[in-house]
């Protein structure tokens, strides 16, 4: 792969640094400056052993935040995003490899966990929980964070979740776009400035239960008390430091039960809402035929046949923790793809570069789980508007030749 | 469009769980429903053909799923025990928190080897491939 033309800059007057990784390490604050002439196109192939990073006078790298309690980079919103800017996300080869980094072309995603300032004997010994910011390093969090924005490489703590210690340091190049994904990414203020665009996962605590309950209950060690339990010690730090960040959130992707079946707690159908700030820069919401209006629309009827429970959505503005924003909802689930596309013809803003593309991503992973309900459907959604995000902030070409060449 | 290639897997060892999702199966798009057996696990459509089953491949990996299910019983009683005394104390918070971190991780893991079907030290044993972790584990 060409390394340096990850880190095209837009400026002719880059100061850039050039780093062997094998010898020595870029910290946070190093920066060996080098002056080039104008062409940067460098294109060394293969396994060089140089890193070029350039870092220009206005940074290229969009940073994203994801608050999310289902653990670190594996989770599906992650694959669906990487997925959408192409290439598949995997951990950095060669290193440890319990390491919870997913790197791919364009976009590094970063597990706050990371940042743990404890680990699992230090949170046993001080009595706090992960969810706690006495267990997170923000100091720490924020440089690095900061760095990456700015293009520079960092050595990041790795928390490794088997053995609950604190690994060695691994190397992390400045990408495209970075994603910051774990429980506390709008919880510091400086951090949550850094960030270009923030999503909340916002789960309610009987679909968390019915997925816990699917996660845990093969396992020897548990039980449906075990897993209440669980749930219920973990509330009040939960409720006290990750739940207030939704209102900072420029997204939040609610998952609720559905109301379509009385009385269901299989959390199996879902009613999902994509909650979306209005007035946010480079994003502007999706809506249901007439923007700022509010829409009750079920799709199944003559032209379209669903099977039970159907599909029903709705669509409107709203106040959110003080914030104007617009809510779309669908509750229920997809069975076809033609409901899939006949639901993608009929919403706008979708930031689709091509008629379907929605439902194509969705295809795409249709072993993914909530491939059939908004959770998917929303999930693919954000990551199409964080494409247009980035296009928006970066307003280059370099995307795309970068994607014409990997296709 | 996604070519479907639907297979079975090999009898699961346990009766493992599909990843936290809202359905229990997966929704096959494209091709009429299909029935499968009563196991959720072996409802899969794949659209590349991987090698192997849902397995660990390397000891290594073996070793870690049993390490994570003894941590999880192991973790789950201590946190009984110490809830015993006061549900609201801050030990107790610390108990469940941690047997909420093991049972994430074992999931991960297993979502790593059934769903995208890649060992975790794959890359590591390309490179070392003589290492005890890296002996190839077999069924």
């Amino acid at each position: 792969m060409a390394v340096c033309t990850v880190y095209t800059t837009r400026s002719l007057n880059s100061t850039c640094s050039i780093s062997t990784p094998s010898k020595t390490y870029l910290s946070s604050h190093q920066k060996q400056l080098v002056f080039s002439s104008t062409d940067k196109r460098t294109s060394r192939r293969g396994s060089s052993p140089w890193v070029i990073n350039c870092s220009a006078g206005d940074s290229q790298t969009v940073v994203i935040g994801l608050a999310a309690d289902s653990g670190c980079g594996k989770s599906t919103f992650m694959r669906r995003l990487t997925s959408v800017f192409g290439g598949a996300a995997e951990p950095p080869k060669g290193g440890n490899p319990d390491s919870n980094t997913l790197i791919s072309d364009m976009t590094t995603v970063i597990c706050l966990d990371d940042y743990h300032s404890l680990d699992r004997t230090g949170r046993k010994e001080k009595g706090v929980t992960a969810l706690d910011p006495r267990a997170n390093d923000f100091d720490l969090m924020y440089e690095q964070v900061k760095a990456l924005k700015s293009g520079i490489a960092v050595q990041k703590p790795i928390y490794n979740h088997v053995t609950g210690l604190l690994d060695p340091a691994e190397l992390i190049k400045p990408p495209k776009i970075l994603v910051i994904e774990g429980l506390h990414p709008m919880f510091d203020e400086r951090v949550r400035d850094l960030l270009d665009f923030s999503i909340y996962l916002d789960i309610s605590n009987e679909v968390k239960f019915a997925w816990k309950i699917q996660r845990d209950m093969a396992e020897r060690g548990h039980s449906l008390e075990s897993i209440k339990a669980s749930i219920e010690a973990r509330k009040p730090d939960f409720d006290a430091y990750i739940d207030p960040q939704k209102q900072y959130a420029d997204a939040v992707i609610e998952v609720l039960p559905t109301q379509l079946i009385p009385d269901d707690n299989e959390g199996k159908v879902l009613r999902v809402r994509l909650i979306m700030k209005e007035g946010v820069e480079h994003f502007s919401p999706v809506y249901l035929f007439d923007e700022g209006s509010t829409i009750s629309w079920i799709p199944c009827g003559r032209k379209l046949t669903c099977s039970y429970p159907g599909i029903k959505f709705s669509y409107g503005p709203d106040s959110y923790f003080g914030n104007e924003v617009s809510i779309l909802e669908m509750d229920g689930q997809f069975d076809r793809l033609d409901e899939l596309i006949y639901v993608e013809s009929h919403l706008s803003n979708l930031s689709t570069k091509f008629y379907g593309e929605v439902t194509q991503q969705m295809l795409k992973h249709a072993d993914f789980p909530g491939s059939n309900n908004g959770t998917g459907f929303f999930q693919t959604i954000v990551g199409l508007k964080i494409r247009d995000l980035y296009e928006q902030i970066t307003s280059t070409k370099t995307a795309a030749p970068l994607e014409a060449t990997k296709a | 469009m996604a070519t479907l290639r639907l297979h079975s897997l090999p009898a699961a060892r346990e009766e493992i769980p599909t990843p936290p999702s809202s359905v229990s199966n997966p929704r096959v798009l494209l091709s009429p429903s299909f029935h499968c057996n009563k196991k959720r696990v072996s409802r899969r459509m794949a659209v590349t053909a991987m090698g192997g089953g849902g397995g660990a491949k390397y000891k290594g990996t073996q070793m870690r799923e049993k390490q994570l299910t003894e941590m999880i019983e192991k973790k789950v009683t201590e946190a009984k025990q110490v809830c015993e005394g006061d549900e609201t104390s801050d030990e107790c918070k610390v108990a469940w928190d941690e047997v909420e971190e093991v049972s994430q991780a074992k999931a991960d893991l297993r979502l790593r080897l059934e769903v995208e079907k890649k060992d975790p030290l794959e890359s590591f044993c390309q490179e070392n491939p003589e290492t005890e972790e890296c002996k190839v584990f077999e069924d």
